[in-house]
């Protein structure tokens, strides 16, 4: 909508002004962020609300970089984040195909049995998780957060690829199957390619999700060798108690990822938001 | 064709992995959590079943708990009264700036949703900070210095202080929903009211609101969600303080659970907490089924 063509440049710089302040606004504490995690630990007592770097400090990002053992933690999240999501992306697209086209009795109600998990909130299986984790001696491992993080990215996966797989005509399977594919071939050679874009969707949530993800991390992990990246910051806040132009470097570094992989990913970061809640 | 769609081996091969593992950590996880809130178990030893005490104790004599449902329902309505309002009208304005501006802006208020709310929550904390924060500083630049407060660490203060930060870091959220709502408006029906007349404001107020009560109601139903189930951000800056100001009800099961020692009791919690957002849940589809709205 919009684009009328008597909507004159000067609404649409008044516009652009509100808009403008408005972000500005929003981003300003990010701004202040990483502008004190630049200068010395002390400058932040002062009385500017901003201050210009001088020199800048980047030892403050050595220090988080080393003390806050981003690398051993970033390489836990990239294990943790990269199966959960091949998980989710392979499970959701078989078990919305077998929802969508095979052919059983049960389909639907199994199918509103996964989708129940939309409305579970994650918090209420912490509790007894813990118990279930710590009775099978998994706390403390990878599979303690790849676990729940597929479980609980499924429903959502499921309902957008199930909506996905039903828009592709089926014109293509029904000359496959005459040709004497199996569902598998069918499954990955077929619906697989064209369901990229549903795929990406998941890829792009699911990742966000559980990468961002802290309080499960935070309750089934006990020792260091399985942290995952938020910890950078939470550990921080003992250790560099006061200071703190090295707690908001760590800070800064550990918002990056997520925020490259938004910048670069926008467009379907976008969809992937709006897809799942206006269309339910 | 029939063949091959309904073999019951394939079909279970497809279904089962995804199938047991969201069972395994989402469904019987609950189930075991309603036996558990009937024992007045610590977490060590074994459970005593006791029944429906723990409920009970909940429901008629636990005062955080109800504050903390009455906490959630205050963030409910800070996001539907006041969030929502903003994050509409600035999604009006984006759709309308057009152009390259309208995905840069767009990008721009989206990115506190996707910075870890480890890093949000802190960088609030240091904002708060009654040395050094940034807000009290701003108050002091504004020569409005006899408001500056112990933001988080006051009573009277703390609970309005996480409003505050879950607004922020939400309102990316609402106004994309609301963006894309606006997209799905088809653009003839303002070319015809244009047609009969209608300008400005009363564009707005007579088509694009009313063709967006779907999406509104949608909007609201997941603020509401949202905000029942609010834990992380009140775990990193107050923790439910001081005493229990800015409690809300998964942090409050949480520390029930691991500070006090009480898995039985915080498992009665938990019980009850799934279904305030079940209830919610049920309430809104019934909401939305009994009304329709046609493009």
């Amino acid at each position: 909508m919009a684009r009328e063509s008597s909507f004159n440049k000067k609404s649409r710089a008044v516009l652009l002004v509100v808009l403008g302040l408005f972000s500005i606004g929003q981003l300003f504490p990010l701004v202040w962020l990483i502008d004190f995690s630049l200068c010395k630990s002390g400058d932040v007592y002062g009385a500017n609300i901003l201050k210009i770097p001088n020199p800048p400090q980047f030892i403050n990002y050595y220090l988080a970089w080393r003390d806050g053992k981003i690398p051993q933690y970033f390489i836990n999240s990239v294990i943790v984040n990269v199966t959960s999501v091949l998980l989710v992306v392979l499970f959701s697209l078989m078990m919305g195909y077998a929802f969508v086209r095979m052919e059983w009795k049960w389909s639907n109600k199994v199918l509103t049995y996964v989708l129940l998990g939309l409305m579970i909130p994650i918090h209420a299986t912490l509790l007894p998780n813990f118990v279930i984790f710590r009775q099978l001696k998994m706390l403390d491992s990878y599979f303690a957060l790849i676990i729940p993080y597929v479980a609980f990215s499924l429903p959502q996966a499921v309902f957008l690829m199930t909506g996905f797989i039903g828009s592709i005509p089926r014109a293509l399977e029904e000359s496959a199957i005459i040709d004497g594919c199996g569902i598998f071939r069918i499954l990955f050679q077929i619906i697989l390619p064209l369901s990229k874009p549903a795929i990406v969707t998941v890829t792009v949530t699911t990742f966000l999700n559980t990468w961002n993800e802290f309080i499960m991390a935070a309750t089934y992990l006990t020792s260091d060798k399985f942290r995952t990246l938020p910890f950078s910051v939470y550990n921080f806040a003992g250790q560099y108690a006061s200071n703190y132009a090295v707690q908001f470097a760590v800070m800064t570094i550990v918002a990056l990822p997520s925020l490259i992989v938004y910048i670069a990913l926008n467009e379907q970061v976008t969809k992937g938001v709006t897809l799942g809640a206006v269309k339910g | 064709m029939h063949k091959v769609l309904s073999d019951k081996r394939t079909i279970l091969l497809l279904v089962l992995p995804g199938l047991l593992i969201y069972t395994f950590a989402i469904l019987f996880p609950i189930i075991l959590s309603v036996y558990l809130g009937m024992t007045d178990w610590s977490g060590i030893g074994r459970p005593n079943f006791i029944g429906l005490e723990n409920f009970k104790k909940i429901i008629f004599t636990d005062t955080t708990f109800w504050k903390s449902l009455r906490n959630a329902i205050l963030l409910a309505l800070a996001y539907v009264f006041v969030q929502h309002p903003i994050a509409l009208a600035f999604a009006i304005f984006i759709d309308k700036v057009g152009g390259r501006a309208e995905k840069v802006f767009r990008t721009i208020f989206f990115i506190p949703c996707v910075i870890p709310v480890v890093v949000t929550s802190r960088m609030w904390v240091s904002l708060y900070d009654p040395q050094y924060g940034l807000i009290n500083k701003i108050l002091d630049f504004l020569h409005l210095g006899f408001l500056k407060q112990q933001w988080l660490g006051d009573t009277k203060t703390a609970l309005i202080s996480v409003i505050i930060i879950c607004m922020w870091q939400g309102f990316g959220w609402a106004l994309l929903i609301y963006y894309a709502g606006l997209k799905g408006i088809p653009e003839e029906l303002y070319e015809a009211a244009r047609i009969d007349g209608a300008t400005g404001v009363k564009l707005y107020t007579k088509i694009t609101v009313p063709l967006l009560q779907p999406v509104i109601k949608v909007n609201f139903t997941i603020a509401i969600i949202y905000a029942l189930k609010q834990m992380e951000t009140v775990y990193l800056t107050t923790n439910g303080g001081p005493g229990d100001a800015s409690q809300f009800l998964a942090n409050y099961l949480y520390i029930r659970a691991f500070n006090s020692y009480q898995y039985g009791y915080a498992n009665a919690i938990s019980v009850l907490f799934v279904i305030a957002c079940l209830a919610v849940n049920v309430l809104f589809q019934k909401i939305f089924k009994s009304e329709n709205y046609e493009f």
